[in-house]
């Protein structure tokens, strides 16, 4: 998949220099974020020994709050160019630096949009997966009233892939609607997330390989005057290969992934009420599952947007001998206040409240406790 | 945990506070007016202004390319405009917008900086349609809907 990159960025590369005939327009969005934990507590994989609370708020990332003051968890800038090449053609890219690579920028996202008719779109290139309602848009804090998409549900080592969307808008009664099919791959070659797994749990690798292939599903969105619902089902393949500092590399035993998700908000009066629901398979032999959900409320006046939010994840197995409910278990209750100070900024601040209700004697229950503050400042340009 | 329980109580005062704050915003609407080209003839009722303001309504009948102007941000006649055609304050069309833009689904409607500058705009383009405080209306413009 180097090769597709290669390609994305040569086309780019060819309508770059003339982009003086095209239309080129700079946009950018940027959240700086600072948090603490609260307190120690008894470290879940350490028996006996105590630890700084931790709140993993970016799990792709691996970006954690302690007791220390942090700035790099959760910050990052980003700025678009949107390339206009006229006849409906368009280039996008987004260079995005995040605290937790050391705000080394990066092309997360670069894809060309073909406007076929009124109803018709296609985008090709590497975009978010869009998994949660949030997915597609996690890191635009000032797209949402919260200081994160619930960072207990959006715990995937994978969030973007290189692919190819067909977009279809259409009316139905009053309602617009919008039905996306996708299909792409995503090889995550020395996958953060995974190494920092395989660390905590005293492994010695020295890359972990995360590849999911043939990603293949679809989105519909239904918007309404005042509420917007959204269906996603996708499945994919799922290979991961571990290596050793020797060089031995060892395969995980492949299986199938299917995501299924259901959220949306409704507005009725000054409340916002948001909502998720989402239901991860694997066709492995235990027979995996992964339920969660997330509900909040956010009331609306004047510049100012108090909220309560509510995420739950679980993990389960239903096909081993005794099928257990107890594996990674937790939830997160979070509220704070989005101050919309500024046309183009707001001001938030957030106490997550994050319990783990996992059984330690499995090992699952790592993450631990933890109470954390954070605030921040969310803007767009 | 007994560590944990005085600090929490912390960052509760600190959003008991904000809440606080939250009762003094009261803001007046100016009357608003949205005006296109005095040569369209299309018809929109406030449903489809709004639909076209929020990106979701992109052709005229006659096929022709919508193009929605706004005024500049911070401008009063904005934020008059977004609570009484489409109902939300500024920040929460921008939060909207933001989404779209930087999923590659849509983009923002351009800024204008004034209304004598919207008012000229749009008595020169036949597809444009904008909003100006009701009072800078002039003849050189159609007004289709006053909020």
């Amino acid at each position: 998949m180097k090769l597709f990159k290669v390609l994305t960025m040569l086309i780019a590369t060819i309508i770059l220099p003339h982009s003086a005939l095209a239309d080129v327009a700079f946009s950018g969005y940027g959240s700086i974020v600072a948090g603490k934990t609260f307190g120690r507590i008894d470290d879940p994989l350490n028996p006996g020994q105590k630890r700084d609370e931790i709140l993993t708020a970016d799990f792709y990332d691996v970006g954690q709050y302690d007791n220390d003051i942090k700035f790099t968890p959760e910050s990052v800038f980003a700025l678009q160019a949107l390339v206009d090449l006229g006849h409906d053609l368009k280039f996008t890219a987004q260079l995005v630096a995040k605290g937790t690579d050391d705000f080394e920028p990066e092309f997360d996202w670069y894809y060309l949009t073909y406007q076929v008719n009124d109803s018709w779109s296609v985008m090709a290139g590497r975009r978010n997966i869009p998994m949660y309602y949030y997915s597609e848009f996690s890191e635009v804090g000032y797209a949402y009233p919260w200081m994160r998409p619930p960072s207990n549900l959006y715990w995937w080592q994978i969030t973007q892939f290189n692919g190819f969307h067909a977009n279809y808008d259409f009316e139905l009664g009053d309602y617009s609607n919008n039905l996306t099919f996708f299909y792409g791959n995503e090889n995550s070659y020395d996958n953060k997330e995974m190494l920092f797994y395989d660390e905590l749990f005293g492994g010695n690798a020295r890359s972990v390989d995360e590849f999911w292939s043939d990603i293949l599903g679809f989105n519909w969105n239904i918007t309404g005057d005042n509420f917007e619902v959204r269906f996603v089902y996708f499945q994919n393949d799922r290979d991961r290969t571990t290596t050793a500092q020797d060089g031995t590399e060892t395969d995980s035993v492949p299986f199938d992934q299917q995501f299924l998700g259901f959220g949306g908000y409704v507005n009725f009066n000054q409340f916002s009420f948001l909502f998720d629901w989402n239901h991860v398979e694997y066709d492995d032999d235990v027979g995996t599952e992964y339920p969660t959900y997330l509900v909040s409320l956010v009331y609306n006046i004047g510049d100012f947007q108090p909220y309560i939010t509510y995420s739950k994840a679980d993990h389960e197995r239903t096909k081993t001998a005794a099928a257990t409910k107890d594996l990674e278990e937790h939830y997160i209750l979070g509220y704070g206040v989005r101050y919309n100070f500024h046309p183009s900024a707001a001001f938030k601040i957030q106490f997550d409240k994050f319990e783990e209700q996992g059984e330690a004697s499995t090992g699952w229950a790592y993450h631990g406790d933890s109470r954390t503050l954070t605030l921040g400042i969310d803007f767009i340009f | 945990m007994e560590k944990i329980h005085p600090l929490k109580s912390k960052p509760a005062l600190f959003i008991g506070l904000l809440l606080a704050c939250l009762f003094i915003s009261n803001i007046a609407f100016a009357e608003i007016a949205v005006i296109v080209h005095p040569d369209n003839s299309a018809s929109l009722d406030k449903k489809a202004i709004k639909k076209i303001f929020m990106g979701k309504k992109k052709k005229y009948d006659n096929g022709n390319v919508i193009l929605p102007m706004n005024a500049s941000k911070g401008a009063a006649s904005r934020d008059s405009f977004n609570k009484l055609a489409i109902g939300r304050t500024t920040a929460q069309v921008n939060a909207y917008w933001s989404k779209l833009v930087f999923t590659g689904k849509g983009t923002m409607p351009r800024e204008l900086t004034s209304d004598a500058e919207i008012i000229a705009t749009v008595s020169a383009n036949k597809d444009a349609i904008s909003y100006v405080d009701a009072s800078a209306v002039t003849d050189a413009v159609k007004v289709i809907a006053t909020y």
